[in-house]
């Protein structure tokens, strides 16, 4: 008998759908169909606006160690060159001269010198060692040739053109002093300022041409702490500082004077507010000529003074109340000052609802200074009068209760009549840039806190109204049979018309050129589709920024900044309450935990439409460590939300009576573990009937030899539609599938490469018993994991043979189920059995997730982010243990493919074509209505959606499916079928023409014979 | 026949031409003339014939019951060629294997009409049931070899439900 797959029909549908081919490139006209991208830059650390009026693009350096140009008239990105995001790849000092940016990165160790047009790299130099201290352009009285970078210990001098160094100097006493100053104007030298704090200030003068000091002075400063801030040099370079305990200014000329002359500002009636450091802001307009006399002096947080330092005299010529930024900007001979103000009063900001912790703004009070109606003004000023320009106003509004202006960038240019026009870029304290055109017209503004996006959910849209209506009908209990009858009429009714109107719509759009239609979407026509491919991402960032962002376009339909959130907050996002529980608004809740105070706060809010919440978030009085969210709910369909703080009390949300009385109950089956990787250890605790916890397990991993690097328990969403395996006999191989199961990783503290290691536990969440452990030795991090269903994957470094490996561990109950019908961990008599397998990744990579689906029957793929920027969907069958190293009959019937120990990078498998991602911290992946699709979020620098399918679409139509052939065809044979039973019937006439009929004939013929 | 021999006979027709009778023959209208080919007027014998007819017809019935029991060596030669993969000349071959015998068993009570003549009515209904079952049987068989059969547990692996978790657990890394 031939031998092949005995399969039973109830396999039949999976396994069809297992030989379907397993991945598959887009198409070309699937491009953008179903995927969208948008590229960020990161909050701004440098940027320079063109000066005049008809250049096209801004060139930035950024937090996020970008280098980009942006096109000024749309905001779009003209090129960008993202660097390591590692501090080696930060940029230090950016200055641009001419067509070229010239950029000191990583640590002052790069040089790098890029053209601005097109972003190409004119040349790379690398510098020397030593910390970076600043650079400056160094002009001869008639052009800029050379850029000088000062180090801790030295200058060095580099031609423009081509990077080559010119001269490098060392800097002497480079040990005590600290020189953080670099100036020159053009005149052949350049002054270096360095400081020996609380003591004096080492004033240096180099010859541009040899690198020689031609004068070397010391000045004493006693009074002076820090150089940055409080110095700058103004007019024939003169060094003024600040010196705000003694009301009054320092000046000295570093070229000729040996001492600080020191000038009282009483006379001036300049007040200085207490405990803040005044500062100095001058400009340069030009590195071959000399510095603008004028500066600002800025007093206290909103209070900046306009002073000039002429010929030795100084003299104030303008105070700016209320002001929150100033700026210098330089167009031609015309120097400005542009200061930008809160239209109405600066206020102490408290009873603003969206502070939660009050020991949180206590710590904040200091600079919460917050402008009322949120509405600036930004003036500018002629700098050698302090007269206001007229007619250039710039009034703008951010949204209320957003953030601060936080850098303001003005590019002035000259219009035709000689005025004064200019544009003005404002990046806030949320990291949105915009950029503003006379008399307040925002020609377009950039979200760059998506750069850090840390935590993402999706949520489903809400249903239309029609759509709610028939929901609503299910929901209430009957109201008599003929009420039932007429609601149901009128929500059909109702149905019937939403039908009509979208009909009407589409033959509307049908008659208009296609380029005309756009389906724009907005808050207020948010409504799920048909298979619930459309979704809300709520998206938190580091900046503590929230956004709804509309998943099949990209839209940012809301957002929302909270304002006492400081940088390096963790942050913990969950949905409460999804939108299945109609008129009950969806609802998430925000953990945000300062690094620093310890102390977090809830932040509740509809993810729909970003609106903070009514109800009430308990006030946390401790710090929180974790939190658990239950399947239980409250009689509002919330979930409850279980906060464990230090002394490991628990604090429920929502705490109403029927959520105390459900917690009673099940009090006894509740557990926290929390991993504590500082100290290397887990610990387990039991929840109690009066909410506080017992410590019931503990397992410590000495941080001497390792530490914890990762922990991941499941998806809580995740549903496994097969309980087992089918083995080739037909026998099934149950999967061990415990939902408390954690996968903990950890990296030895010793990273020789001989003797580095990782270890991976599986560990039960409630026992805390370790089901598997392992020892990776000669591997090393950064660890990448997936932990799902009853497999582990994850992926390291081999320091025996430098690649990258994978491996997978697959945990079985075996051939028989302990307890079909309950999971307890507490009554596990018999452990899993694990199986492992490893293999050889040609990459390393920059993320992993694995894609879910509704039901669970799809396969699962791995996605895999590669540091190149691409999403390779990996079948998870070939990271299988079960794969056979020589493959039997059965094997074959099981449909494993042969072992082989390489896993290729196939690059029709991208999902992302040529969409790169840079720079990928996460994958998200969310099941959408259609079992066959998964929804993807890939974020980093950039944010890509899109939707896989692992098996391919087998419940949807395709695209290109051909309806009208079909349709033609079945019309065809239905008629054909009309046609031919017409044609069959017997014809009702007795007697065919000619009379033959048969008995005559047969009588005939019998006669004859 | 006979009557609509009656019925023309009694007919007049205007002309008519005799082509069978040969010149010179009996006349027309002679009545042994007007059957048809191997037709007599004479009726045949009673008894030896109606003894044939009767070991005919118990031929007849042993055949009816034998039939199914006849094809189980032919579906045997076809199962062995159709081998065990599943595709679709096999399957229909199986079906068409598993649904004769059905449809045999299910038009039994005219099978058995047809032997209501027969004198070892009984023992041929039995023949004939056990030919059928038998050609189920086989075809049992045949859906079993190709695995056809929800006999395993992985055939009914689908229906299982997830177990029912009893604790809850939730945590992580400290925040």
């Amino acid at each position: 008998m031939a031998a092949g797959p005995r399969t039973p029909l109830p396999l039949l549908l999976p396994l069809l759908l297992v030989l379907l081919p397993l991945a598959a490139a887009v198409y070309e006209d699937q491009v953008g169909k179903f995927d969208w991208r948008q590229q960020y830059v990161g909050k701004l650390k440098f940027a320079s606006l063109e000066a005049s009026q008809g250049s096209k693009k801004l060139v930035v350096a950024t937090e996020e160690n970008v280098v980009a140009a942006l096109n000024s008239r749309s905001g779009e990105i003209l090129w960008r060159h993202v660097d390591k995001g590692t501090p080696e790849g930060a940029v230090d000092a950016m200055l641009i001269h001419g067509q070229d940016a010239i950029t000191v990165s990583s640590a002052g160790r790069i040089l790098r010198s890029w053209e601005t047009n097109i972003g190409g790299l004119n040349w790379e130099t690398s510098l020397d060692t030593g910390s970076f201290q600043g650079a400056a352009l160094v002009g001869l009285p008639e052009a800029v040739k050379y850029v000088a970078v000062l180090k801790k210990a030295a200058l060095s001098l580099h031609y423009l053109s081509n990077g080559h160094q010119k001269w490098v100097e060392h800097l002497p006493e480079s040990e005590s002093t600290q020189y953080e100053l670099l100036y020159s104007r053009g005149t052949g030298v350049i002054h270096v300022v360095g400081i020996v704090p609380q003591s004096h200030l080492n004033v240096l003068t180099f010859n541009v041409e040899d690198g020689e000091i031609t004068r070397q002075v010391r000045v004493a400063a006693p009074w002076l702490g820090e150089l940055q801030g409080s110095c700058a040099v103004v007019g024939e370079a003169v060094l003024v500082c600040v010196d705000a305990p003694e009301r009054s200014l320092h000046l000295c000329a570093l070229d000729t004077e040996q001492d600080m002359r020191h000038i009282p500002l009483q006379s001036m009636e300049l007040e200085f507010a207490d405990d803040f450091q005044a500062r100095i802001l001058a400009t340069q307009p030009s590195v071959t000529s000399a510095s603008r006399t004028q500066f600002f002096l800025q007093l206290s947080p909103s209070h900046f003074s306009l002073l000039q330092y002429k010929q030795g005299l100084l003299s104030h010529l303008r105070d700016f109340q209320q002001a929150a930024l100033v700026s210098f900007a330089t167009t031609g001979e015309k120097t400005v000052a542009a200061v930008l103000t809160c239209r109405n009063e600066l206020k102490p900001g408290s009873s603003d609802g969206l502070h939660a912790g009050s020991t949180l703004e206590d710590a904040r009070r200091q600079d919460s200074l917050i402008c009322s109606n949120q509405t600036y003004n930004i003036n500018l000023y002629l700098v050698e009068t302090g007269q206001r320009l007229l007619d250039t106003t710039i009034t703008f509004s951010l949204e209320q209760g957003g953030a601060k202006p936080q850098q303001l960038y003005i590019q002035v240019f000259l219009k035709k009549d000689d005025s004064v026009g200019y544009r003005a870029l404002v990046q806030t304290e949320d990291h949105m840039l915009m950029f503003l055109q006379q008399p307040g017209k925002v020609v377009w503004s950039r979200e760059e806190s998506l750069a850090e996006v840390v935590s993402l959910e999706m949520v489903d849209l809400p249903l239309t109204g029609a759509q709610a209506e028939l929901e609503g009908e299910f929901g209430k209990k009957a109201d008599g049979l003929l009420g039932m009858f007429l609601k149901r009429l009128s929500s059909q009714l109702i149905l019937l018309q939403a039908w009509t109107a979208h009909l009407w719509k589409m033959f509307y759009d049908a008659r208009k050129p296609r380029s005309q239609i756009k389906n724009e979407i907005n808050i207020d026509n948010l409504a799920r589709d048909e298979f619930n491919l459309q979704k809300m991402m709520v998206m938190v960032t580091a900046s503590g920024k929230l956004f709804g962002i509309e998943s099949s376009s990209g839209t940012i339909l809301w957002k929302q900044y909270l304002r006492n959130v400081r940088p390096g907050s963790s942050f913990k996002l969950m949905v409460q309450r999804t939108t299945a529980h109609f008129p009950h608004p969806p609802q998430c809740t925000l953990l945000v935990k300062d690094k620093e105070t310890k102390m977090s706060f809830l932040y509740v809010f509809n993810p729909i439409f970003g609106k903070r919440s009514q109800v009430a978030p308990p006030v946390l009085k401790r710090p929180i460590l974790q939190t658990l969210l239950l399947p239980i709910m409250d009689q509002d369909y919330a979930k409850v939300l279980l906060l464990i703080d230090d002394e490991y009390k628990v604090t429920p949300f929502p705490a109403t009576k029927n959520v105390l009385r459900q917690l009673e109950e099940i009090a006894h089956s509740i557990y926290f573990y929390l991993v504590d990787a500082e100290q290397g250890k887990l610990s387990g605790f039991r929840l109690k009937k009066d909410l506080s916890t017992e410590e019931i397990w503990e397992v410590a991993i000495p941080t001497e030899v390792q530490r914890i690097v990762a922990v991941k328990g499941k998806r809580s969403n995740e549903h496994v539609h097969s309980q087992g395996r089918v083995m080739g006999d037909r026998s099934v191989l149950y999967k061990s599938l415990n939902p408390n199961l954690l996968a903990v990783v950890t990296e030895s503290t010793d990273t020789h490469h001989e003797r580095t290691f990782i270890g991976i536990y599986l560990m039960d969440g409630v026992t805390g018993r370790i089901i598997h452990s392992s020892v990776q030795k000669k591997a090393k991090g950064p660890v990448h994991m997936v932990h799902s269903e009853n497999w582990v994957v994850y992926q390291y470094w081999n320091t025996k043979a430098r690649r990258n490996e994978f491996t997978v561990l697959e945990l079985y109950e075996g051939t028989e189920q302990y307890n079909a019908t309950a999971f307890s961990s507490l009554d596990r008599p018999i452990l899993p059995q694990v199986l492992q397998q490893s293999y050889i990744f040609p990459s390393a990579i920059s993320a992993m997730e694995a894609t879910i689906t509704e039901r669970g029957i799809t396969s699962r793929h791995l996605l895999i982010g590669l540091p190149s920027g691409a999403i390779l969907s990996l079948p998870k069958a070939l990271l299988d243990p079960r794969r056979p190293e020589i493959p039997t009959e059965q094997s074959r019937e099981e449909n494993l493919i042969p072992y082989s120990p390489d896993v290729q990078i196939h690059a029709e498998r991208f999902i992302n074509y040529n969409q790169t991602i840079f720079r990928m911290r996460g994958i998200y992946t969310a099941p959408s209505g259609l079992e066959s699709t998964c929804l993807v979020v890939a974020y980093g620098l950039d944010i890509f959606q899109t939707r896989v399918c692992p098996s391919k679409q087998f419940d949807v139509l395709k695209d290109d499916y051909d309806y009208v052939l079909i349709s033609s065809v079945l019309f065809g044979l239905v008629f054909a079928t009309m046609i031919t039973k017409r044609l069959a019937q017997p014809s009702l006439d007795p007697s065919p023409p000619g009379g033959w009929s048969q008995t005559p004939l047969f009588h005939l013929a019998g006669r004859y014979l | 026949m006979a009557a609509a021999a009656a019925a023309l006979r009694g007919r007049r027709f205007k002309w008519s031409l005799d082509l069978g009778a040969a010149p010179g023959a009996r006349p027309r209208g002679a009545a042994e003339s007007r059957g048809p080919l191997g037709f007599a007027e004479r009726q045949l014998g009673e008894g030896g014939v109606h003894e044939s007819d009767k070991i005919l017809m118990e031929k007849r019935c042993w055949d009816v019951a034998l039939a199914p029991l006849k094809q189980i060596p032919m579906n045997l030669f076809i199962m062995y060629m159709a081998g065990n993969t599943i595709s679709i000349f096999p399957a229909m071959m199986v079906c068409m294997m598993g649904w004769r015998p059905l449809q045999a068993l299910m038009s039994l009570s005219a099978t058995l009409k047809a032997l209501e003549s027969s004198s070892r009515r009984a023992l041929q209904a039995l023949v004939f049931l056990v030919g059928n079952g038998l050609g189920l049987a086989l075809a049992l068989y045949k859906c079993q070899a190709m695995g056809l059969l929800p006999t395993r547990p992985s055939d009914w692996l689908a229906f299982v439900t997830p177990p029912q978790r009893m604790e809850f657990t939730g945590g992580g890394l400290i925040l």
